[in-house]
């Protein structure tokens, strides 16, 4: 039985888990959806009920009907490097691509369908919110006026993208900003908007969450600091234990997502509350090992290479 | 009329111009160009970032 690896060959972080899945001889096949068609490959076939696929790339070739689960981690767009690409080649090939793959019996981590839920913040609120966690007062708008009234309410508050920056050349960064309270706040009309409480951290939480496993790091914040991902100020990531309510709640929102991991981000205050900012269903963990040497691959590697339980 | 959220765009860290890995599709996995995985020296993933929390804000959703 194969784990099939959906991501793009320069995906370092993914080598972390080809390389536990090597050293315990399970079988693994790496391909990009980028690739196809062309250097990658996908065939599948439905006749009289019987249903047969396969996908190759580099020379591997593989059955559907063999894979006992799929690690979509961080695939290219289908048809990304063909010679003529288009958005209707992308809609084809991921469509058929996909399609096949959700035809089988493979456990997913994380299913696409999951995923796209579990990517919209208003989702991730909510069901933070009916899971346990703390959650800070948050407005999504695009009416000035709320945005306006929301800031008189709560007066210390941050803007946060909705779904992450634009594609844009150069690349841009959008941190979450503190904001005035008096700022001129017309542009919320030009584009949705995310305003939420801000809560003055003592530290940033990471809990990668991977089946049932959880792994929370802690790392210090600076004095003002608000967003934990930009700029460097000595501190480090470390282990630490996960409170037994944050544990329940965690996997309240995993189930309630259908999700198999999920990198949760949380504001920890001076009380010592975790606050939840948000999930990431396909959330970086690379960093918090080679900072932490909590054991996240193996983690991974392990979930992925259990029987189907189908 | 420019987004709100756009008022506060900063120029995102540029990756390293060169990347000392490359993919062996043997293994499945980035080399070095002595052979050695990637993921086996440190310093490397770390100077060149491509493991951090911001590394795929670039082309994915998700940090």
């Amino acid at each position: 039985m194969t784990v099939l690896i959906l991501t793009s060959q320069e995906d370092v972080t993914a080598d972390l888990v080809v390389a536990e899945l090597r050293e315990r001889n399970v079988p693994l096949l790496r391909f990009d959806p980028a690739d196809l068609p062309g250097q990658a490959g996908i065939s599948t076939e439905f006749e009289r009920g019987d249903f047969t696929g396969y996908l190759s790339t580099d020379g591997r070739l593989v059955s559907v009907n063999s894979l006992r689960s799929v690690w979509v981690r961080r695939p290219g767009q289908p048809a990304a490097h063909a010679p003529e690409p288009s958005e209707w080649l992308t809609a084809e090939c991921g469509q058929a691509l996909y399609g096949m793959l959700y035809s089988t019996e493979a456990r997913w981590m994380n299913h696409p369908g999951a995923a796209l839920l579990a990517r919209s913040k208003p989702w991730q609120l909510r069901t933070a919110h009916r899971s346990g966690f703390a959650v800070p007062p948050t407005l999504i708008t695009t009416y000035p006026r709320a945005a306006k009234e929301f800031a008189s309410q709560f007066k210390d508050i941050v803007v946060k993208t909705v779904s992450g920056p634009p594609p844009v050349n150069p690349p841009i960064a959008l941190p979450t900003t503190r904001i005035d309270p008096e700022t001129d706040f017309s542009g919320v009309a030009a584009g949705a908007t995310l305003l939420q409480r801000y809560i003055p951290k003592t530290a940033d939480i990471r809990l990668t969450c991977v089946g049932g496993r959880l792994f929370a790091a802690r790392k210090t914040a600076a004095s003002g600091q608000v967003d934990g991902r930009y700029g460097f100020y000595g501190h480090l990531w470390g282990a630490v234990d996960v409170p037994d309510r944050i544990a329940r709640a965690v996997r309240e929102y995993m189930t309630l997502g259908g999700l198999a991991y999920g990198a949760f981000d949380f504001a920890e205050d001076e009380d010592g509350t975790w606050w939840f900012l948000e999930c990431n269903q396909g959330g970086q963990f690379g960093f918090i090992e080679l900072e932490t040497g909590q054991p996240i691959a193996a983690a991974i590697a392990t979930w992925l290479a259990a029987p189907r339980t189908a | 009329m420019k987004p709100f959220a756009l008022n506060h765009a900063v120029p995102a860290d540029q990756s390293p111009a060169v990347i000392p890995y490359s993919y062996n599709a043997a293994l499945q996995l980035n080399v070095l160009p002595d052979g050695r995985p990637a993921i086996s020296d440190r310093g490397v993933l770390l100077e060149c970032g491509t493991t951090t929390s911001t590394a795929g804000s670039k082309t994915h959703f998700d940090d």
